[in-house]
């Protein structure tokens, strides 16, 4: 068993536990995007940063990635931290306004603006599609191309891919087009109306097996009539 | 050759090889640099003509030829060394390499192709005295120039695998490190962790018999840094070397080198010594028979920046796309296929033999403690001496960016140096004492990187360079970690913004709040680092960033977009010059006269003694040629119009009494401020101390240059019925600036300019025949005295400097001048032409001298004392300060001294004014706004030199012009602000047709009146441009305007709106 001190809690994990998973525990809520259970570890969306070390020499580090060290001290919510997210956060916003999961973050951080050029993405790169693809469906069907700006996913030379089966697990798993918000605010500007409504087939017990990613949802269709 | 099959064999091996040197007569050796940067500068022609004429002449005998790796100096290449006298022969033509052999042959120096130092003329027999060299400390790259690297016996006779052999024979790992560990070198990869500590982790890492590996990283991407591949192509077996060492010492027996394909000569290179290596045994199974397995393969990296990072590197070496992983595991624990890795750069690999030959407690001797040793630097950019230097840690910037670096090329002084790369960040001038050392320069806000020093001049606008390097990164960045992908991004937008004038002030907080972020959250160092162009620059020069923002203008003429025509911009009035430039060219003087008019009261004035900082910026100039002469062909327009040509619009006051405004002082700022406010209605009393209006125009400037009818004809046409000029009347005597405002006027407007020499501040100063040169001038000009005599010596460099000498001259009794300044001529502040036409009248220069004692004889001044000096480290100006030498004083015999170091504002007067509220700053400037120029008084304002200190007259006049719509904006009780002009779309003129003539004509050259005849009177010096040479002058301008005149022209009809 490793001893660490989480905010001030001095907690004991097993060998090779993350910090995530300790934080987690102990019901302390870190942010993710690119984090998944049952997926390794990428460390890509940044948002999960916690503060490691004493101030000054205290830095940040990604909770998913970082395993738990003897004596360590996390702060999962310092000032440096938050600063850091919501930053993250704006950028997120500022790419790919139209994801609710960004939206709820944001709004859950109070971030009410971006201040950046607004994009209209789709994707924000967190690779969990390639991830599922090749960890849990064996596939490796998809993967990353490019670089820098240019980076993209998609399958090799962008051809039809022999290996994918259509199992739409890379949808299922995405952060960023698993439920899409058309907000009616002016632009750069976030409503965070819906932050803390549940997507509305949840409510509804037909539907308690219905993946969302289908656009438009069949719930909501149903519901509109 | 036989492969040694034990230790005992490589010693005989080693020492058979060193006699066989030792026997061989020391016949002269050409050495040619045949690195890629040689080669790119024309190495391969020497080689191929010093070839053919040792073959022609059958020398084969009498002299050799070795073409070795890149020697550091890559700014003389291609070059010829002639050993063993280390002659080195710069920048060969092919048609001069036989003459270079001959000299070798015979056994001397062909001294006019030999080195010669350009600012000196000093000429260098031997390479090691040259400056460049002499302060450097060539441990490792110093090997490069003796020895051919694709001949192992070449570096088996320096000593080559002497290493290898001490450390297999002491045959313990432990001792090894123990070694490394005390030598305390660090990474030179950048990140500077110490190599000793990483090898003990690696050693300690792993189950046995797992393997190992040892990577040696040249994935050298940084724009501007070059050493690695140096290495790799002039060396590569010394890196072979150390990879083995490192091999036997951390238990690996796989070594790979990760080298970028863009390398082709270094994997050329490497692949030889390899090869080699294992020809002689000192690879493979079984080293020396000692069981130690080691082998080295090469992996071609694909030019991605981010592979230099060690999970990058290591991905790319498995096969997978270059791209980190967050650490830990760090790759000492896991790295390539999941077996510890240790990864080293080629410099530190380079060292390691160094280390183990000499012990590594003498190698911690050089550089400084926690930093020892001697790093390679690639010194490029604007620079004097572009090359490889390798210092020992802990020099300054300074003593590399001067002493070695040899200062800025051209005129412009050095502003700052960025150093580690693209990731790095740039230290400002002021900082040049730093030392260069891991721990200072991270403390300063930038990084050591690989070792690039990129150093920039004034030329170069900050904001432009941390947008480059953010373009450069924002492309670079792997793309995983989000930050890192679309923080640079985001980053290179803003500064995108800012350097096209969609800047805001919010923006600069975003900026460095995002900076902040992205260099915390990063996953590995790319990103992490990433930030640091901007932040450093944010840091630094922060003002830079404010001028494109606020002011919208890039003073370095960098951004186009804030610049428009680098004439117009460059103009302190932003006179229109190349839109009277065009005029001239079509034939229209009169509204080419409009046009200069309408920016500047002083057309005439300004055609004559203006510094003319449009032709300093002019792009015909600037991109190799010469600029064009803008104030000839003002000259030329102004003498030919009268200037009743234009007549400005004079505004009558309607609301009733028209306001009072004083102006003090009838210089250029004054009567600037006075005509303008005049012609927007105000009541205007010009006050001035002197017995006629003109200020330094008239006390100061000599008659040879501004005839004193051009002053009064220009003075007189600014005059109207609202402008009044009260003469022989100053501030403190007659009058004060309380009066002043008693007496009813709305403003005061101080223009005092400045009229006090500044003192030596050494003792007899005050008697005769030692003159301050404001009142020298002042004598003559006013009063028609000759102060002058005899033998005359004129302390100071600037222009006041040469108008008291030059003045001096045309004086009845004086016999010889001699200007007697503490620097060099390079740093003379007075315009080029007034020098050269002073060194034309027989006026000497004496640079590199300081007065130190007045001695006089009987009462009168005699005998000055000097002590010579010497350049040091640049002061606060950026220009290197004079150091006096010791012993070196003497005495000269003169007759008349003239000081004109520099001036002072005359503000004693303005004292009673003090406790008035006008606050005066430490340098006797009156303290003012540099926006408002407003000073510490409410209703009073200044301008010109009485604020600056002594400065240009455009600058004065510029001043005037802000003066007079700040005191209107005051006197209307509106808010002191004057909107920023961004740069305007221009009207369009047609260029003329020019023929082949003109198209090729060089600039034309100033006429002059002849130096025997001119020095006697003081008749003007310059003539005006007849009409076929200022056609032909026009006709070479390059109409940069049109560039910004054709987008207002194609906008409409892009918008799809007005067909024309």
């Amino acid at each position: 068993m490793i001893q660490l001190k989480i905010n001030g809690i001095d907690v004991s994990v097993d060998r090779g536990t993350t910090l995530l998973e300790a934080a987690t525990f102990l019901g302390l809520p870190i942010p993710t995007l690119c984090h998944m259970e049952g997926l390794t570890p990428y460390g890509a969306c940044r948002l999960c940063v916690v503060e490691i070390g004493a101030p000054p020499n205290s830095r940040l580090v990604t909770s998913c990635t970082y395993p738990a060290e003897e004596g360590l001290t996390v702060r999962t919510a310092s000032n440096r931290v938050l600063r850091a997210r919501r930053m993250i956060v704006e950028l997120l916003l500022a790419s790919c306004p139209q994801s609710k999961t960004i939206q709820d973050i944001a709004s859950a951080m109070e971030v009410r603006q971006q201040r950046f050029r607004q994009e209209n993405e789709d994707c924000i790169l967190c690779g969990r599609c390639v991830r599922m693809c090749s960890e849990q469906m064996m596939a490796g069907a998809i993967g990353f191309t490019g670089r820098g700006q240019d980076r993209a996913i998609g399958t090799p030379f962008d051809s039809h891919s022999e290996v994918c089966r259509l199992c739409g697990g890379c949808i299922y798993v995405c952060p960023a087009c698993e439920l899409r918000c058309t907000y009616t605010d002016p632009e750069k500007a976030i409503c965070g109306g819906c932050a803390n409504l549940a997507p509305p087939c949840a409510d509804k017990p037909q539907f308690d097996d219905m993946m969302c990613y289908m656009q438009p949802c069949v719930a909501c269709e149903i519901k509109k009539d | 050759m036989r492969r040694l099959t034990s230790l005992d064999e490589l010693v005989g091996f080693r020492t058979r090889v060193a006699s066989a040197k030792l026997i061989k007569a020391e016949t002269p050796t050409l050495v040619v640099s045949g690195g890629t940067c040689g080669q790119a500068s024309g190495a391969n022609d020497i080689m191929r003509i010093v070839k053919r004429c040792i073959l022609e002449r059958d020398l084969g005998d009498r002299i050799s030829l070795r073409i070795t790796g890149c020697h550091g100096f890559c700014q003389v290449e291609p070059f010829i060394l002639v050993e063993p006298g280390q002659h080195l022969y710069p920048n060969l033509k092919m048609e001069d390499v036989p003459r270079v052999i001959d000299a070798a042959l015979n056994g001397h120096v062909e001294t006019e192709l030999i080195y010669t130092e350009p600012d000196t003329g000093t000429k260098y027999d031997c390479q090691d005295e040259i400056p460049f060299f002499k302060k450097q400390t060539r441990t490792i790259l110093g090997t490069n120039q003796k020895l051919d690297p694709i001949r192992i016996f070449n570096f088996v006779e320096r000593d080559g695998y002497a290493a290898l052999e001490k450390a297999l024979t002491k045959a313990d790992p432990g001792w090894i490190i123990d070694e490394v560990k005390a030598s305390g070198i660090r990474g030179r990869g950048g990140a500077g962790f110490p190599t000793g500590r990483k090898w003990e982790f690696a050693r300690a890492s792993g189950q046995p018999g797992q393997p190992k590996f040892v990577v040696c990283n040249c994935d050298e991407g940084d724009p501007g840094a070059y050493m690695d591949r140096s290495l790799l192509e002039g060396n590569p077996h010394s890196i072979l070397e150390g990879m083995m060492i490192a091999g036997f010492a951390i238990g690996a027996n796989h070594g790979i080198i990760y080298v970028r394909g863009e390398y082709p000569l270094a994997i050329k290179h490497t692949m030889i010594a390899i090869r080699q290596a294992r020809e002689l045994g000192l690879l493979g199974a079984d080293i020396l028979g000692t069981g130690f397995d080691f082998d080295i393969e090469i992996v071609r990296g694909a030019g991605a920046f981010v592979c230099g990072e060690e999970t990058a590197l290591i991905r790319s070496v498995e096969g997978f796309m270059g791209e980190p992983r967050q650490r830990p595991p760090f790759p000492i624990t896991r790295g390539i296929d999941g077996f510890p890795t240790c990864i080293n750069n080629v410099e530190t690999l380079a060292n390691i033999a160094v280390i183990i030959n000499n012990g590594g407690a003498a190698y911690a001797k050089i550089g400084t403690p926690g930093n020892t040793g001697t790093k390679i630097f690639s010194l490029v950019g604007k620079i004097r001496n572009t090359g490889l230097v390798e210092v020992p840690l802990g020099m300054t910037i300074g003593e590399v960016v001067h002493d070695i670096g040899g200062g800025p090329p051209g005129r412009a002084k050095i502003k700052a140096v960025q150093t580690g790369g693209p990731s790095g960040g740039c230290i400002p001038a002021a900082r040049f004492d730093l030392p260069v050392d891991y721990d200072s320069l991270k403390e300063a806000g930038s990084i050591m990187g690989s070792g690039g020093m990129i150093v920039m001049d004034e030329d170069t606008c900050m904001v432009d360079v941390a947008k480059y390097f953010m373009g450069f990164l924002k492309d670079e960045s792997c793309g995983k970690c989000f930050t890192c992908r679309k923080g640079t991004q985001r980053m290179y937008e803003i500064l995108e913004d800012i350097s096209e004038g969609r800047g805001t002030l919010d923006h600069l907080g975003l900026l460095e709040e995002l900076a902040v972020v992205v260099k915390d959250t990063s996953m590995c160092g790319l990103g992490q680092s990433a930030a640091n162009p901007v932040l450093s620059t944010l840091r630094y020069f922060r003002h830079e960033y404010e001028r494109h923002i606020v002011d919208k203008r890039c003073d370095a003429f960098v951004c186009k977009d804030l610049v428009g025509p680098p004439c117009q911009s460059a103009c302190p009035v932003g006179t229109e010059a190349w839109r009277y430039v065009a005029h001239i060219g079509r034939g229209e003087y009169e509204e080419a006269y409009r046009v200069i008019r309408e920016a500047n009261p002083f057309p005439s004035v300004c055609a004559r003694a203006c510094d003319h900082q449009c032709e300093e910026r002019c792009r015909a100039g600037t991109s190799g040629g010469d600029a064009i002469a803008i104030r000839a062909l003002k000259r030329f327009v102004t003498d030919r119009i009268d200037p009743s040509a234009y007549s400005p619009q004079r505004e009558e006051w309607t609301h009733g009494e028209p306001p009072r405004v004083a102006v003090v002082g009838a210089g250029p700022a004054g009567l600037t401020a006075a005509h303008a406010l005049s012609l927007k209605g105000y009541r205007v009393t010009v006050f001035e101390a002197e017995p006629e209006p003109g200020g330094m125009l008239y006390c100061a400037i000599p008659e040879y240059r501004l005839p004193r009818d051009v002053i009064t004809r220009e003075i007189q046409s600014l005059l109207n019925d609202n402008i009044e000029i009260v003469c022989n009347t100053s501030l403190g005597t007659d009058f004060s600036i309380d009066s002043l405002l008693d007496e009813g006027y709305g403003a005061v407007l101080l223009a005092l300019g400045a009229h006090k020499s500044r003192p030596l501040g050494l003792d007899n100063e005050d008697v005769p025949g030692v003159y301050p040169s404001i009142d020298f001038l002042k004598a003559f000009n006013q009063r028609g005295e000759q102060l002058a005599k005899g033998r005359v010596g004129v302390i100071g460099g600037g222009n006041s400097a040469i108008d008291a000498a030059r003045t001096a001259l045309r004086q009845r009794d004086v016999d010889s001048v001699a200007i007697l300044y503490r620097r060099t001529r390079t740093e003379m502040p007075a315009f080029e032409e007034e020098i050269e036409a002073a060194l034309q009248e027989g006026i000497t220069i004496e640079t590199l001298i300081s007065p130190t004692a007045i001695k006089t004889t009987s009462g009168l001044f005699s005998h000055l004392e000097l002590v010579r000096n010497r350049l040091g480290a640049p002061d606060s100006s950026g220009r290197r300060r004079p150091l006096p030498i010791a012993g070196s004083e003497h005495v000269i015999e003169l007759d008349t001294l003239i000081v004109a170091i520099s001036e002072d504002s005359g503000v004693d007067c303005i004292t009673p004014a003090r406790a008035g509220g006008v606050e005066v700053t430490d340098w006797n400037t009156v303290k003012a706004d540099p926006k408002t120029l407003l000073t510490s008084r409410p209703e009073v304002f200044a301008a010109g030199d009485v604020i600056t200190g002594p400065n240009t007259i455009i600058d004065a006049i510029a001043d005037g012009k802000r003066a007079a719509v700040m005191i209107d904006l005051h006197i209307r009780g509106q808010e002191l602000v004057r909107p920023t002009e961004p740069i305007k779309a221009l009207p369009y003129l047609a260029p003329v047709e020019i023929d082949e003539g003109v198209a090729q004509a060089e600039r034309v050259e100033t006429p002059r009146a002849s130096v025997e005849w001119r020095k006697r009177n003081f008749a003007e010096v310059e003539v005006g441009l007849s009409m076929r040479e200022a056609h032909c002058e026009a006709g070479r301008c390059l109409r940069c305007d049109l560039e910004f005149a054709e987008r207002q022209r194609s906008e409409p009809r892009a918008a799809g709106g007005h067909p024309e």
